[in-house]
């Protein structure tokens, strides 16, 4: 519990962001109609009685969505070697959340990438791979910290989308994502991660996928040390030029440069293949677990 | 419900808001409800219910004059709006700071009323919830669980989605000989041998769908080294999560090795480690194509092996048996099977060669054999016999193969020792033959297709009739008339004497009991039934005595023909039969004597009544050579033995018997054999006669 001084009367007054966060909010809403599958799952898979069944069978009506749940169970990422030939299967394999997370990527339109940054998915997966293969290290599971790592950038997706030239310019000059979040408070009066927080947490997600979003700039954080490596793992892989932080000072003496070697090979030799099973798109080869004329019932 | 309002009377709370308060669904007594409205541009609270000021500890008066960031020191800049929103409710989990400055942990939900200048704020406290409690257990849980699993020496996995997994304890992490840390996720995969990979998978898929289930697979040690396990994958469901499984391992690698090592014992022989013929038949049978070629067999039969242990002992034996194992192995080409048949006999079995080869490997086979041993302080060459078929088109049956090969080891064996021998078609023709013939004897003796002759014995003296001779015939059904130089060694070889013998004692009783019924004092007073050296044992005495009980008869009114050649085969216990027998009261009479090479100084010890001489000897008679015929004679006149000369063809040969003094005369021109009947007809005629 932290103790601070009983804050006087004074009101400090907010600095006025640049622009309506609130609209930026209202906006997510707009797309949720648009896609009301996405919307449903996003909205059921948390429930303790959901069942696979229940949750493949809202899944079947959106046929794109589904076939990227279809091609992430078949992915290497989960070891089933193209054993999963049924929509009820492949949500089990993948498990809830993800199916949830992925139903979140399609709502807020993050599958879309004329509308994103540059670069967001090659950060995207490597963050999310990054998360999931250091989650044991923190005693969290692999599949949340996937998750939260596919999700993280939404806000910063959502702020790009609402003012594309203002983020431009945070983009071109801040290097850092530390140094990026902080240019985001100052235009937007909140910062990208915090809006997923907050978009998260309105949805009804886990409060242990919000709190890292949260706790990140608080050093002494644990719950905020594992997104932090994250961040610099993706960063290490995705930023030409990169200077690399310490890892030890980023995850309060958790992680040594050692444990982040295997992670950075894993991530490289995974993250083509999240990415294609999380946009939907196919790769060279033929892929059936992505055609539904294949699926099993 | 006690939600009692304190409100003053400058600020009524307007009525939706009582209603949003009041028919919320989540309304109870613990529930801290604010209301915030927008005042000069900044949100402020107006007012607080009793839950509330309590929670935050604050009066009514000084809540009112609060900005409502205060309450909320992490919502930073224009993230308020984010809570307070114009048009739809917000919920945030975040801190709430109190009075006191601590700061507390809630969930906040906040519900903006038409217009969106006034709020309801909802605070619940996690730190008193429920659900705090709850997930504090379900921690526990897991830490017991895990705590279990990590200590049991039963190697575990628990998934965490898919193929994918969360934990691994240090029993299997030393089963495979790798850091959790490379087996978490999709790590352990590489553990699993690949060919065994798509059946894991598969009873993943199994186990994920709700399913128990187990599967065999190998997996692969960090050294290389390769461990069979059963792997058993059990369901497990998280509510709201999805599915997984927990895996345990049970590595059966010593049990495996344990079976086949009993599995090897039953196949091999301990002594030299070979196989034996159970699988030396399942070898060739696995390999047997009817009507193809290419496979042969070598059959091998040390020459003198009983020698070596007779005179050295069964550990030489055995270390023979051993030497010559090795040899074996040694000389055929790589592929070929070396079997133990029994005792010193082994095969060899070749694929994809012809008869040549196979001769030639039966050559190398034999010279590496003779190569001298040491054994016992000699000096020893296991010399073999060798016994070659190769596959033909004739052979429909594996075993026909092998038992080809046994017959061509015989004849290797008759035609001198230390010889090899492909088994030529007439050999194997003949020895077919004799298949078919033994099981039609077989037949023919359960059957009672095997009839006796009578054949009478005169006196020399007065020409009377003293006894008659039992002789069995076959009339075979196809074959005719199969005469016993055939099918008495037949069934001698073929283990169908006794029932053979059995047959003659009792028929031949049998029928001395009818001519007794039917001619009285007319009866043939004797029978001489024949025994062979195969049923010389010691049930013979009671089978005798047994058949002469059964139909009443004296001891006397039999005699038993024992061959001189099966006195000669184990003399002692020959010669104690032959006692027994005699106490019984029978007579016994040597067969075809001199035509073995009995001692006479054992015949002088052995307690027999006469002497049959061979009719070779009586033959030579008609060629002016009667020294053997009289010698026998007069040998016998000597120890005080009665003879009987068989074959009597002429008169000039009965008279010069009678003349060298034999006591009986038997032969086809005295008195053919006869069915029973015609004997008592003939017995009754000579007693007519007599009379």
């Amino acid at each position: 519990m932290t103790v601070t001084p009983f804050p006087g009367s004074d009101t400090r007054v907010a600095p006025v962001p640049v622009f309506d966060i609130e609209k930026v909010l209202a906006s997510i809403e707009t797309m949720a109609a648009q896609r009301p599958v996405a919307a449903q799952i996003v909205s059921v898979a948390n429930s303790d009685d959901t069942s696979a069944k229940a949750l493949a069978r809202i899944l079947a009506s959106d046929v794109a969505l589904a076939s990227r749940v279809m091609k992430l169970a078949n992915s290497a990422y989960f070891g089933m070697r193209g054993r999963v030939t049924s929509l009820q299967f492949a949500v089990t394999v993948v498990g809830f959340t993800t199916v949830r997370t992925m139903a979140t990527v399609a709502l807020t339109n993050l599958d879309d990438e004329s509308r994103l940054p540059e670069n967001f998915w090659d950060v995207t997966t490597s963050l999310a791979l990054a998360a999931s293969s250091l989650a044991p290290r923190f005693g969290e599971r692999p599949q949340e910290s996937l998750c939260l790592g596919l999700l993280a950038q939404m806000g910063a997706a959502l702020l790009h989308h609402n003012d594309p030239v203002g983020y431009g310019e945070i983009l071109a000059s801040e290097p850092t994502y530390r140094g990026r979040r902080s240019a985001e408070t100052r235009r937007y009066g909140i910062n990208g991660l915090r809006l997923t927080s907050v978009a998260l947490e309105q949805w009804g997600f886990p409060v242990s996928l919000t709190t890292p979003l949260k706790e990140i700039d608080d050093d002494r954080s644990m719950d905020g040390a594992l997104l932090r490596a994250a961040f610099e793992v993706a960063a290490r892989l995705t930023v030409e030029d990169y200077e690399d932080e310490p890892i030890v000072r980023l995850t309060c003496g958790r992680l040594r440069e050692d444990d982040v070697v295997p992670v950075l090979d894993q991530v490289r030799a995974d993250a083509a293949e999240l990415r294609r099973a999380m946009l939907g798109e196919t790769a060279a080869s033929d892929d059936p677990s992505g055609n539904p004329e294949e699926w099993t019932p | 419900m006690s939600v009692s309002m304190s409100t003053t009377e400058h600020h009524t709370v307007p009525p939706e808001i009582v209603s949003t308060v009041f028919y919320s669904a989540t309304v109870s007594e613990s529930l801290a409800i604010l209301v915030a409205e927008t005042i000069g541009g900044t949100q402020r609270l107006t007012w607080g219910n009793e839950s509330a000021l309590r929670l935050l500890g604050y009066g009514i008066e000084d809540l009112r004059v609060l900005p409502v960031g205060r309450l909320f020191p992490t919502l930073g800049g224009g993230e308020l709006k984010l809570l307070l929103r114009r048009e739809r409710a917000a919920r945030m989990t975040l801190p709430v700071r109190t009075a006191s400055g601590a700061d507390l942990e809630a969930v906040v939900v906040t519900t903006p009323s038409p217009g969106g200048r006034m709020w309801t704020v909802r605070l619940l406290s996690t730190a008193n919830e429920q659900e705090r409690a709850l997930r504090a257990t379900a921690d526990a849980h897991e830490r017991r669980f895990s705590a279990l699993t990590e200590r049991s020496p039963v190697p575990t996995l628990l998934s965490e989605q898919g193929m994918r997994l969360a934990h691994v304890n240090d029993a299997f992490c030393s089963l495979v000989g790798r850091r959790a840390e490379q087996l978490l996720g999709t790590g352990w995969i590489d553990t699993i041998h690949e060919d065994d990979l798509d059946g894991v998978i598969e009873r993943v898929a199994a186990a994920l769908e709700g399913d128990e289930v187990e599967i065999q697979a190998r997996l692969v040690r960090d050294d290389g080294t390769v461990r069979t396990t059963v792997i058993r994958f059990a369901h497990l469901f998280s509510p709201g999560v999805g599915a997984g499984f927990v895996g345990t391992i049970e590595d059966i690698t010593d049990r495996l090795a344990f079976e086949a090592r009993l599995a090897h014992q039953a196949n091999h022989d301990p002594l030299t480690g070979l196989p034996n013929r159970t699988l030396l038949a399942q070898y060739v049978a696995a390999r047997f194509v009817s009507g193809t070629s290419g496979l042969a067999c070598l059959f091998l039969d040390l020459d003198n092996f009983k020698v070596v242990n007779d005179s050295l002992g069964h550990t030489a034996g055995d270390e023979l048996l051993v030497e010559v194992a090795d040899r074996l192995r040694a000389t055929v080409r790589p592929g070929d099977l070396v079997a133990r048949f029994g005792g010193d006999e082994f095969v060899v079995v070749c694929e994809d060669v012809d008869e040549d080869a196979a001769v030639t490997l039966a050559g190398r086979v034999s010279d590496a054999l003779a190569q001298p041993m040491r054994l016992g302080g000699v000096d020893v060459r296991p010399y073999a016999s060798v016994g070659v078929t190769v596959q033909t088109a004739e052979h429909v049956m594996a075993e026909e193969l092998i038992r080809d090969c046994d017959i061509a080891m015989y004849q290797a064996k008759a035609g001198g020792k230390g010889r090899v021998t492909v088994l030529d078609q007439q050999a194997r023709a003949e020895a077919r033959e004799k298949l078919r013939l033994v099981a039609e004897l077989r037949d023919a003796i359960e059957g009672c297709e095997i009839s006796l002759y009578y054949q009478p014995i005169f006196g020399t003296q007065d020409g009377a009739p003293v006894a008659v001779e039992s002789l069995a015939r076959w009339n075979h059904r196809e074959r005719g008339a199969i005469s016993p130089a055939t099918f008495v060694p037949l069934a001698e070889e073929s283990g169908l004497i006794t029932g053979l013998g059995l047959l003659v004692l009792e028929e031949t009783c049998r029928q001395i009991a009818d001519w007794d019924h039917l001619l009285g004092p007319a009866a043939p007073p004797r029978a001489n039934v024949n025994v062979s050296a195969l049923q010389l044992d010691d049930n013979l005495p009671a089978q005798v005595a047994a058949a002469l009980e059964r139909h009443g008869l004296d001891p006397s009114r039999i005699s038993v023909e024992i061959t001189e050649s099966a006195l000669m085969k184990d003399p002692d216990s020959a010669r104690a039969v032959l006692q027994q027998l005699r106490d019984l009261g029978v007579e016994l009479a040597i067969d075809d004597f001199g035509t073995g090479y009995s001692s006479l100084a054992y015949l002088r010890h052995l307690p027999v009544d006469c002497l049959k001489v061979d009719r070779s000897f009586v033959a030579e008679l008609a060629d002016g050579h009667a020294e053997i015929a009289s010698a026998v004679i007069a040998l016998a006149g000597n120890l005080g033995l009665r003879t009987v000369a068989e074959g009597v063809e002429t008169v000039e040969q009965a008279e010069e018997l009678a003349r060298l003094g034999a006591t009986y005369l038997q032969g086809f021109s005295l008195a053919p054999p006869m069915t029973g009947g015609r004997t008592a007809a003939w017995f009754a005629a000579r007693s007519g006669e007599e009379r």
